[in-house]
């Protein structure tokens, strides 16, 4: 449809549309600059600060992406949510929409390609917290599902926080079951408060989707598609944890554990595994460990690139904006029932539609059916196959290899057709010429062929020996270069195996096109060889090819002829010389060959006589001989060029040299530039490049002074910028650097790069792993780094979350998931007290942060961390307990607690004091001589000296007299140290994998083992009783009476005897006064009546309004019972619902929040 | 689980002090024998038992065991802690055979490096203090750590009786900045130091004259300063030595220095220091042979990028370097020749990827 060339738009020249256009055209001419102007000074200035405020939002800290652009690891998007929620509807529906296959069972991650420069992994989350951990850990993009009939459940706040402590990734929300809410309002309402919630949580305006129900077992097409189109576009931004470890989410495992080991330890012996996936992160590099949440840390025994199984279109297959059909059909899912392929445990089953009965066309046969097919069309044995069979190990082989029958070893070669074979030698051939083209720099054509010619025949000569260790270097591998297809596993047939491995020769990687090896002087790739041949001598004496002939003179002859150009990375990495012998004449060389030959069997004996007392300095001794020629004044002469004053050197370098004088240092790329370029002309005219190399200096120079002069802000970027650009000059470089080294030694360097598929070999892999495998649970091997193997006490700075209901208390064990890790230990919490000490806490602090530090695996500081008191499903509320941050590293911890020490005086002087039993010994006193101690009520004072008589007593003195009734006491600091307890989950080896248990509290397994506790007679509580004191009068002598000044005399009177006159007097009344009282006395009575009516008629409302009361009352409850019965009818529904939906594997809900 | 590191096996006294600053750093157990053990005298030596001392009180929960006949030891490293140290040298070395691994370890402690050593500052075998004040500090310059890095000599102490001081300044870095130096650049400067303690101090006047009879004729701007210390500063034995580097345009840094013999007029040291000079700047490169173990270490360290240095040859320690760090570190170098198109360039081109090394010890502040 697209090759059909469209119409041109022919635009009017005439009629009534032109004149309209031209009317318009006349108003305007170009940019209107009024349109956009602010119409006050206050308005531009407000407009001005706002560009600038929106500008600075736009800033992130600059990130290194360590995930290469091109080629880049399948982006991980994990579905999570609740049981029964259309997690595995979405998975296939999205599945389908990217691949157009409908997958019945999925289990395990599965990667599709969605787009030219992208692919997708989705991966399935359980409702078990360790997965949801594991699964926060990688997810790059996070489908949260949400039941919208239902609202959120816990779990998804759990893992929300779960993501928030490791960096948070893109998150987008789903809401599923909007088909079961009927009302159109309700479900308005409904999104609208789900919606507001989730906002809370992500970010304000986060993305959430909305699917409403569910058609042929899958969501609405159009539904998905936009869901499709958002997670085609998203954009992930670099996590700090992630780029810089490496990581892998294994999509396949195979346990390659003899069956006979397995079966005669009985299934118990340690395993030896591989995992297959995608590398992420950083480069995953060899020699370091890995961790594998809940198995535990293991070794990589050896790591092999292999074909991408889903790979990304190409760009010569994809011409076309859209991705073609054909590349849509690509799906990688090894643990789930893809595409009649089935990997299991540790086999492969293909699943044909139909039978293997020959003649049943009407199914279509895909290739790897035909195979299939075709193993029944055999008519010849084995054997015949192999005598008839004809492999050339080169495409340009003139004859092909002849074989004896009698060496069977040639059967691991011959089972297989014959156009597999070409493809090997092809690979085989195609190589040896890219080896050729890095070393061959001066071998000429002729003797090329010589040497493929000798190659051809060591080949043969090895192919005839019949010794195993050949046969056994055969037999590794596919290797990088071989294109694996993605759903047939027939490519790991023996015959293409290992054509382009290495041979191993004792140890040493050895190549098998050796040309190369033979360059260098030392010649340990041909001396080998003649090593090896050696003791083939031993028992084919008559075979002697003629290539081995002048092998030595050609050694010599090549060794001389390369006597610069040693391979330095080869002799240093892959040889076993010393480092004299590296550098110095060959001599020592031979010596070392010969020594080499027989290593395979002994071990060689380092002439260490010469140099035994050798010191380890730094200053190498200056030899007489090298100091006398800068006697001779040519020699000094000869180095003038390397001085600035010196001008061009001798040699075409001396040009570049001087070019490069004034500038800075840094501007590396532009030299690489004149690096490459400048050979050329100089070789080429001596006129010319001078001439360039003027012009090159003075644009240096021009650059330079605009620079300084012209336009300082153009060429000077903001920091951000200079930041940004630094970052991809640096990975500019990293790619260019090993652009053209070939995968192998590419690997030795720089690791696996992401985006690689490797194969993972692990050993010692508990036995319990393989055998309560199982697909659901997700694996990620995640890369250590070297620190983080180590053990110390980590110090983190804490915070209990504030919807985990308890506090948390000193000294519990906690689980971490910390790095890659998960594990349990025992914290001890405290805070800066101060500055001056760190003070143990009991308990963790309401709304606050502490610190806290446990004995464990170190992480680096600032790496998140999240706790939990119990992942059990079945915990009732909220599980995570805590969060924070990793501040610290140590070997040993300074944490206190405080110790009050007390005393009480027994003999008091005037500021001094004998205590007794605060110490029990004089030499304890001894350590506390001078210490500070204070009284109950205050008094400060300090302990001065032990005394002899009883022993621990002390005489103190005090800033005031004490009392004998006063306590005395010593405040102390005692220092704990936190347990050393690590326990890692490893929930993946259970076979009921939420069943994991760490160490409980004590009062745990006093319940579930139904334990009193211990009661302690003395610690029971018993009436404290508390005679009353008794205080004597006070009494004052007489004779002290007497002398004291009137004023402090106590003042003590009898009391009076006589009436007083007020007593005494008789009242008599005038009658107006009698009257005025009468008249007073009614008013008073009348009021009385008033108060009394009042107050009759005031309890009579009450009463009223009590019983009115009491009436709503009844009304309200009777709301309410309606109401809580609505509750609980939606609830049991919900709970049938559940009900009939699981499959039983989930744990039903907790409850709403 | 997993609990003891993989353990590094050597053997042979020969490379100690690179492969305990390796397994330290790498945190990997290292597991050195056969010390000597052909030896008439076997065992460890004084120095090498005292650099062990050092190392220890420069890290935390660090474990050294030596065997019984002391020809083998057993280091299990603890973190580095740094803080103000103080340490009496033997004087069997001088002080730069123990201030070359702690000046490797240091940006990597968790507290500023406060370090005192007492001993004899400048012998034939090692660095002199002058040295790696003026070429091994401004080496760590290009990676990054600068601020507060200072090494300063309190006093002097020449060979026999020692009695020398140093102070070494270290600030603690969180990862140190990639290489990448390419450029040897052509020399803009010499400089130099000629010292000279209980001696005629104009011995040093006269090792100047010597060196500048052979350097003026390539670039003037050469300083060559005489530093005379006197009285308690001026250590316990007499002595005299001359130090001179070149730095390029492009800030390379060659350097080379002779000391007092018997016998030897102060004349005839000052032209082997600068003959040495003269060889080492004809070597070339970015970086002098003494200081590429430094260099290619904190290029080890840097970040997961690609470094790259131009050198002259790998020397013998250089290459047994290579080897260990990839025993520790898994990180080998590409070594390739720094001018393909040129077969008589002896340059060498170092480029590795980076470990992304951070420095796990540094507090948070």
């Amino acid at each position: 449809m697209d090759d059909r060339p469209h119409k041109t738009h022919r635009p009017a020249t005439s009629g009534g549309k032109v004149a309209k256009k031209e009317k318009g055209k006349e108003k305007q001419h170009g940019f209107n600059d009024k349109a956009f102007a602010p119409m006050s000074g206050r308005n531009a200035d407000r407009q001005g600060r706002r560009n600038v405020e929106r500008d600075q939002t736009r800033l992130h800290v600059p990130l290194v992406n360590r995930t290469p652009d091109d080629d880049p690891p399948p982006v991980i998007v994990a579905i999570v949510g609740p049981p029964g929620v259309g997690k595995s509807t979405l998975m296939k529906s999205l599945i389908r929409r990217y691949t157009k296959q409908s997958l019945n069972e999925i289990k395990g991650p599965v990667t599709v390609v969605s787009g030219k420069k992208r692919r997708l992994t989705f991966v399935e989350c359980n409702n078990d917290l360790n997965s949801m951990i594991d699964i926060g850990k990688i997810a790059d993009l996070v489908l949260l599902m949400v039941d919208g009939s239902f609202g959120f459940e816990m779990e998804t706040f759990e893992f929300l926080n779960v993501l928030q402590s490791h960096g948070f990734p893109k998150v987008i929300g789903i809401l599923t079951h909007l088909d079961l809410i009927k009302k159109a309002a309700t479900l308005r309402t409904t999104k609208k408060a789900l919606k507001k919630r989730f906002w809370t949580e992500i970010y304000q305006g986060a993305k959430l989707f909305y699917l409403s129900g569910v058609i042929n077992g899958r969501y609405p097409d159009t539904e998905i598609l936009n869901l499709s189109r958002f997670v085609s576009v998203m954009k992930f931004r670099p996590l700090v944890f992630r780029n810089s470890h490496p990581y892998l989410l294994a999509d396949r495992l195979e346990d390659l554990t003899p069956r006979e080991l397995v079966r005669t330890s009985k299934g118990k012996c340690d395993r030896t595994v591989t995992l297959y996936g995608y590398v992420r992160g950083t480069n995953l590099r060899l020699g370091t460990k890995v961790h594998i949440p809940g198995v535990g840390d293991l070794d990589i025994k050896d790591a092999t690139a292999l074909g991408d199984p889903c790979p990304l279109p190409t760009a010569d297959s994809e011409k076309r904006r859209k991705l073609s059909e054909k590349k849509k059909l690509l799906v990688h899912a090894p643990m789930s029932d893809v595409g009649g392929v089935m990997y299991d445990k540790d086999a492969v089953w293909v699943n044909v539609p139909g039978n293997f009965t020959r003649g049943n066309n009407e199914v279509y046969q895909g290739e790897g059916e035909q195979m299939v097919m075709d193993l029944q069309d055999v008519n010849s044995t084995l054997e015949d196959a192999v005598s008839k069979s004809q492999i050339k190990l080169f495409g340009s082989s003139s004859k092909p290899l002849t074989t004896d029958s009698a060496v069977n070893q040639d059967i691991d070669m011959d089972d297989a057709s014959d156009d597999e074979d070409d493809d090997g030698t092809d690979d085989f051939n195609s190589q040896d010429e890219e080896e050729d083209d890095q070393s061959g720099i001066d071998s000429d054509e002729e003797d090329e062929d010589n040497l493929f010619d000798n190659d051809e025949e060591i080949h043969r000569g090895i192919q005839n020996t019949g010794r195993s260790s050949h046969r056994t270097s055969i037999r590794t591998l596919p290797s990088s270069s071989k294109k694996q297809r993605a759903d047939i596993e027939y490519a790991d047939s023996d015959s293409d195996l290992g054509n382009d491995d290495d041979l191993d020769f004792g140890g040493k990687r050895v190549r098998f096109g050796g040309d190369e090896d033979r360059d260098i002087p030392s010649d340990d790739g041909g001396e080998l060889y003649e090593g090896e041949d050696e003791d083939e001598d031993a028992h084919e004496d008559e075979f002697a090819p003629k290539w081995k002939a002048n092998l030595s003179q050609r050694a010599e002859a090549a060794s001389s002829r390369k006597a610069r150009q040693k391979d330095w990375t080869k002799l240093i990495y892959s040889t076993s010389l010393t480092a004299e012998e590296i550098l110095h004449g060959e001599k020592q060389e031979q010596k070392s060959d010969v020594e080499m030959d027989e290593d395979d069997l002994f071990q060689v004996k380092k002439t260490t006589g010469d140099d035994a007392e050798a010191l380890d300095m730094s200053k190498e001794s200056v030899e007489k001989e090298e100091l006398k020629k800068w006697e001779d004044e040519d020699m000094l002469e000869s180095i003038r060029h390397l001085f600035i004053t010196g001008g061009d050197g001798p040699l075409g370098e001396g040009g570049q040299d001087g070019e490069q004088d004034n500038e800075p240092f840094g501007a590396d790329d532009e030299d690489d530039e004149d690096e490459d370029a400048e050979p050329q002309p100089s070789s080429s005219n001596t006129t010319t490049s001078r001439a360039d190399a003027l012009a090159a200096k003075k644009a240096a120079l021009k650059r330079k002074f605009d620079e300084q002069y012209d336009d300082p802000d153009s060429s000077k970027l903001d920091f951000y910028e200079e930041k940004k650009d630094e970052m991809a000059r640096q990975l500019a470089l990293n790619r260019a650097e090993f652009e053209g080294v070939d995968a192998e030694s590419r690997a030795l360097v720089e690791g696996f790069r992401p985006g690689v598929y490797v194969r993972i070999e692990l050993t010692n892999v508990p036995c319990e792993m393989i055998e309560n495998f199982d697909p659901t649970y997700p694996i990620v091997v995640g890369g250590l780094l070297p620190a983080e193997e180590r053990f110390g006490y980590v110090q983190v700075r804490i915070k209990r979350h504030r919807w985990y209901s308890k506090t948390l208390k000193n000294n519990d064990p906690l689980i971490f998931s910390l790095g890659w890790r998960r594990f349990q230990s025992i914290p001890i919490y405290s805070l800066d007290d101060h500055s001056i000490r760190m003070r143990m806490l009991k308990y963790t602090p309401e709304h606050m942060h502490c610190y806290a530090t446990f004995y464990g695996p170190v992480s680096l500081p600032n790496t998140g961390f999240c706790a939990f008191n119990s992942l059990l499903g079945d915990t009732p509320g909220f599980r995570v307990s805590a969060t924070g941050v990793v501040l610290d590293i140590d070997r040993s911890v300074k944490i206190v607690k405080k110790i009050k020490l007390t005393g009480v005086p027994y003999k008091i002087f005037k500021n001094t004091a004998f205590i007794k039993d605060m110490f029990s010994t004089a030499l304890e006193v001894a350590k506390f001589e001078g210490a500070n101690i204070r009284t109950v009520s205050g008094i400060r004072g300090q302990v001065k000296k032990a005394l002899p008589k009883p022993e621990g007593t002390f005489r103190a003195t005090f800033e005031d007299k004490i009392l004998k009734s006063d306590i005395v006491f010593l405040r102390a600091w005692y220092s704990i140290q936190p347990r050393k307890f690590y326990n890692p989950v490893s929930s993946l080896l259970l076979s009921d994998k939420n069943k994991w248990t760490g160490m409980r509290l004590t009062g745990q397994i006093r319940r579930d083992e139904g334990i009193k506790t211990p009661l302690n007679v003395n610690s029971t509580y018993k009436k404290i009783e508390r005679p009353a004191r008794r205080f004597n009068p006070l009494v004052i002598p007489k004779k002290l009476q007497a002398s004291l000044p009137y004023a402090s005399k106590p003042k003590r009177m009898k009391p009076q005897q006589h009436e007083t006159y007020l007593q005494k007097r008789a009242v008599v009344m005038e009658p107006e006064e009698k009257k005025a009282i009468a008249l007073l006395q009614q008013i008073r009575a009348l009021r009385k009546d008033q108060v009394a009516r009042r107050k009759e008629k005031k309890g009579e409302k009450k009463v009223e309004r009590q019983k009115k009361l009491v009436r709503e009352e009844a009304k309200k409850g009777e709301k309410d019972k309606e109401r809580k019965k609505d509750i609980m009818r939606m609830a049991g529904q919900k709970s049938k619902r559940d009900a009939d939906m699981e499959d039983g594997r989930g744990r039903s809900k907790r409850r709403k929040t | 689980m997993a609990q003891i590191g993989s353990i590094v096996q050597f053997s042979g006294h020969q490379h100690l002090r690179q492969r305990l600053v390796l397994s330290i750093l790498s945190g990997k157990h290292v597991r050195i024998d056969k010390i000597r053990s052909e030896d008439k005298n076997p065992g460890l030596r004084d120095f090498e038992v005292s650099l062990l001392r050092l190392l220890e009180k420069v890290t935390n929960g660090t474990i050294i065991e030596i065997s019984l006949t002391g020809t083998a030891i057993l280091l299990k490293p603890g973190i580095i802690s740094g803080g103000p140290i103080t340490h009496d040298c033997p004087l069997s070395r001088s002080i730069g055979y123990f201030l070359e691994p702690i000046i490797m370890l240091s940006p990597f402690a968790k507290k500023p490096v406060h370090l005192t050593l007492k001993g004899i500052t400048t012998d034939e075998h090692d660095l002199s203090v002058d040295l790696l004040r003026t070429v091994t500090l401004p080496h760590l310059q290009l990676f990054g750590i600068s601020d507060g890095l200072e090494l300063r000599i309190k006093r002097r102490g020449a060979a026999p009786g020692g009695g020398g001081e140093v102070q070494f300044l270290c600030p603690v870095v969180k990862q140190v900045k990639t290489l990448n130096f390419i450029e040897p650049g052509k020399i803009k400067r010499i400089r130099g130091i000629a010292h000279a303690v209980r001696v005629n101090p104009q011995f040093s006047n006269r090792m100047i004259e010597a060196a500048r009879s052979i350097l003026n004729r390539y670039i003037p701007d050469i300083y060559l300063y005489s530093d005379v210390y006197k009285g308690d500063e001026s250590g316990k034995s007499p002595g005299y030595a001359l130090s001179l580097l070149t730095e390029s345009t492009t800030s390379a840094l060659h350097c080379a220095e002779a000391i007092s013999e018997p016998g030897v007029a102060p004349e005839d040291i000052g032209l082997k220091a600068t003959r040495a000079l003269l060889a080492e700047v004809n070597r070339g490169g970015c970086v002098d042979r003494k200081h590429q173990t430094l260099v290619l270490l904190m290029m080890v360290l840097g970040s997961e990028d690609v470094g790259r240095c131009r050198m002259g040859e790998p020397t013998p320690r250089t290459i047994q370097f290579l080897r260990d760090v990839q025993s520790f570190f898994g990180t080998s170098f590409k070594i390739v020749s720094a001018d393909t198109s040129d077969p008589e360039c002896t340059h060498l081109l170092y480029s590795c990827y980076g470990t992304g090394y951070v420095n796990a010890n540094r507090t948070l502040a």
